[in-house]
């Protein structure tokens, strides 16, 4: 762990724009159709009781990370492992964002540059963040936090101006009953984007205020959620759900349906903006928490060390990860949401606080 | 070694920050304004692509085009089997970079929209990413799309901005077409119970003659291009025209109508008082009578008398109420003329089965399969209509010859 301190405000910062990150760029939820909005605020208080776990453990144990607390728990040779494998992870979840951003920009924009140079460009941006440690990434996301609320501001009174908003669009509301939407819940929202707020459990020992974690946390969820639950009825009432299901970039489509008095329209690049910022953040601090673990957990002196090749290896992994975007999205949304991600992001951070509540009564017993 | 990191940064820098991977330099694209797509016989398509020439465009808006002796857009076509391949075959005569970021106008023949439908054309368009799903998009009425995309317009130099602010203003003005763009189309073709209407222009005169120069140098051009009628669709192909009254209440029933106006008879005199339309709100909702279902429609007209060419007391409210209800009856029997030729076309423009849809989930899944052919064209609808006359104009009672 490097000698740094966070506060609570800048927390809410990172969570926010961690959680809308790459969620505001793929179609998340879409499996519920026109009821993804409402899949999305039931995934985001699901994703309150993920946090109040992480938060929990945090109080039990709350000067280490959890790569140091899950060998306390599990015993040495469970605990390295688990953690071990958190690491994979958090490289695995860097490298699938870092890839949604390189298909972003290729689909879009950068039609005929290699994906290799573009990801690239981003890691290396990431790295360097990286190596300037948790407090440098904490206060560029309080001033990116503004520009990203005064870029969604004016999109949002541009999109509601040019008479795009058909609320129609939205009805039948819970056309198909609870059903669908509570399996869009499980299988997709509850872990991605919410459950990943598991990386926080990294960053939570940093805070200078331990008890203004909860509540800079829940807000910043409560804040992601609400956004990312207006931005996709926003995308289903202006695009419909058909257009927007087959939508690679359902806000992208949106952004570029604006026309507003003959001059303001294609404004592709307040979404790019956008979503690099929460992208780069996203990328950020998954990467941080990879690097710091890997430190804490091989006892490495120097974290700054491992940045460059464990930056390499998330670089190439985006890039091997998948061979076309189909695939990608399919990964995402497929075998990961059906197993690796209820598996991490929802039962073990579950499971541990369990254990550590069972331990911790004892001892006070 | 740190004088060697100072300088290694900037030119790193410079290599990557300099953004020309895939550079196209402006002197090298053809911009393109409109697409016109037609059948090709034996199969396949046509595009003719209509490119800006901007050396002529310049300065033509004041100086009415004095300087230049070249036309202001320049013509390509193009053969293919689809979509793309006919787009690149351009290439062959084609000395620049098509640029498709700034086509706002696809033209579609009416053989192509009557014969294969509009569907298959649209996926192309809608993947590029260059391509806006703001174009606007319009049908060739009685004309290939080559011939209308040709034509030389005055006022106007560029023929794709012409066709868009001509539908445009007509929209905003007399109410009997609605602009379409791509993305309108796409999200109507794949509703379920809505097809679109999509606008048809018309070649006046010599299409011939519309190629030349000499087409803007005249104050009557032998070759104009002007609306036609509105384009029903069902199942993605082009059915039926609506026009004048039928193709006015179709705008008004989809509560696109912005403005138009509105003729009424008056002792016996023939269209003798005009009602301006200013503003209007049309609420489509659905019922089920006995588990039959039926459409209420309720229009509410707010406007102003813009003529009269019969002795009124326009300064009497009770004569502006009696001309009310008269306009009233008027636009309801336009809604419902439009409403006939729908359900005779069997093509439910109006979005009543997503009307539907929305309030009767559960019913709609039994009526779906037979919309078309079996409820839409059986489907009651009724029409209420509130108009209201606010103003005058400068005068309240017309003058009068001693």
């Amino acid at each position: 762990m490097e000698k740094a301190k966070i506060s609570a405000y800048q927390l809410f910062v990172m969570i926010v724009l961690f959680e809308l990150g790459s969620a505001v760029l793929v179609p998340i939820a879409s499996g519920a159709k026109q009821d993804a909005w409402i899949a999305i605020l039931v995934g985001m208080a699901g994703g309150f009781l993920l946090f109040g776990a992480h938060y929990r453990l945090y109080r039990y144990y709350p000067e280490i990370t959890p790569i140091q607390y899950m060998q306390k728990l599990l015993g040495k040779f469970f605990g390295k492992l688990l953690a071990f494998s958190y690491i994979v992870l958090f490289m695995y979840f860097a490298a699938r964002v870092l890839r949604d951003f390189g298909e972003m920009l290729l689909t879009f924009a950068y039609v005929e540059t290699p994906l290799f140079i573009v990801n690239a460009m981003l890691i290396m941006v990431v790295v360097y963040a990286v190596i300037k440690g948790i407090e440098v990434l904490a206060r560029t996301g309080e001033l990116f936090f503004l520009l990203l609320y005064l870029l969604a501001v004016i999109g949002f009174i541009l999109i509601v101006s040019s008479g795009l908003i058909e609320l129609t669009q939205l009805m039948p509301v819970l056309e198909e009953g609870w059903g669908r939407v509570l399996k869009v819940v499980a299988t997709e929202t509850i872990s991605v984007p919410f459950g990943e707020a598991v990386v926080f459990s990294m960053i939570l020992p940093y805070l200078d205020n331990k008890d203004s974690g909860l509540g800079a946390g829940m807000f910043g969820l409560f804040v992601a959620g609400i956004n990312l639950s207006i931005v996709m009825a926003i995308n289903i009432s202006v695009q419909g759900v058909e257009i927007l299901t087959r939508s690679q970039f359902p806000l992208l489509t949106t952004v570029q349906s604006i026309q507003m008095a003959e001059f303001l329209e294609r404004l592709d690049v307040f979404f790019m903006v956008s979503v690099i910022i929460g992208i780069f953040f996203k990328v950020s601090l998954y990467f941080y928490a990879a690097v710091s673990g890997t430190a804490i957990l091989f006892n490495i002196k120097e974290p700054s060390r491992l940045v460059y090749p464990l930056g390499l290896v998330v670089l190439f992994m985006s890039i091997t990860i998948a061979s076309s975007y189909s695939e990608h999205i399919k990964e995402g949304l497929g075998l990961m949401a059906k197993t690796l991600q209820p598996f991490f992001l929802v039962l073990v951070p579950v499971f541990l606080l369990g254990i550590a509540y069972l331990k911790n009564r004892k001892k006070q017993a | 070694m740190k004088w060697i990191h100072r300088c290694l940064i900037p030119a790193a820098c410079s290599l990557l920050l300099s953004g020309c991977w895939s550079q196209k330099e402006l002197n090298d694209l053809a911009i393109i304004s409109a697409m016109g797509i037609d059948l090709k016989e034996g199969g396949g398509y046509t595009a003719t692509l209509q490119i800006i020439n901007p050396a002529n465009v310049a300065g033509g808006l004041q100086g009415g085009g004095a300087g230049t002796n070249a036309p202001p857009v320049s013509i390509y076509t193009a053969e293919g089997d689809n979509i793309v391949a006919t787009n690149r075959q351009a290439t062959q005569k084609l000395p620049r970079i098509r640029y498709y970021a700034h086509t706002n106008l696809l033209v579609v023949s009416e053989e192509l929209a009557r014969k294969e439908g509009i569907e298959l054309i649209l996926d192309a368009i809608e993947r590029d990413a260059e391509f806006r799903m703001t174009s606007v998009l319009v049908i060739a009425q009685g004309t290939t799309a080559g011939e209308l995309v040709k034509v030389l317009t005055p006022v106007d130099k560029i023929p794709a901005n012409k066709v868009i602010k001509n539908l445009r203003f007509a929209e905003q003005q007399r109410g009997e077409h609605v602009t379409m763009n791509v993305q309108d189309i796409i999200k109507d073709l794949t509703a379920e119970g809505k097809e679109p209407v999509i606008a048809g222009f018309i070649i006046e005169g010599d299409p011939k003659e519309g190629v030349a120069l000499e087409n803007t140098h005249q104050t009557e051009p032998p070759a104009r291009i002007g609306l036609g009628s509105l384009g029903l669709f069902r199942e993605g192909k082009l059915v039926d025209w609506a026009e004048g009254s039928a193709a006015r209440g179709t705008v008004w029933i989809l509560d696109k109508l912005k403005g138009t106006n509105i003729s009424i008879d008056w002792e016996d005199k023939q269209d003798a008082v005009v009602y301006e339309v200013i503003r209007q709100n049309t609420k489509v909702t659905a019922k089920l009578k006995q588990g039959k279902p039926a459409i209420n429609i309720q229009v509410q007209a707010e406007g102003n008398i813009g003529e009269t060419r019969v002795q009124l007391q326009l300064d009497d409210p009770k004569v502006l109420l009696k001309l009310e209800k008269a306009f009233e009856k008027e636009i309801e029997a336009e809604l419902i003329t439009a409403v006939e030729q729908a359900q005779k076309a069997k093509s439910d423009v109006f979005g009543f089965g997503e009307s539907i849809h929305r309030s009767y989930p559960e019913e709609w899944k039994k009526l779906k399969a037979e919309w078309h052919d079996a409820q839409f064209p059986e489907l009651k609808v009724d029409v209420t209509v509130e108009a209201f006359i606010r103003r005058t104009g400068l005068r309240n009672n017309p003058h009068k010859r001693n």
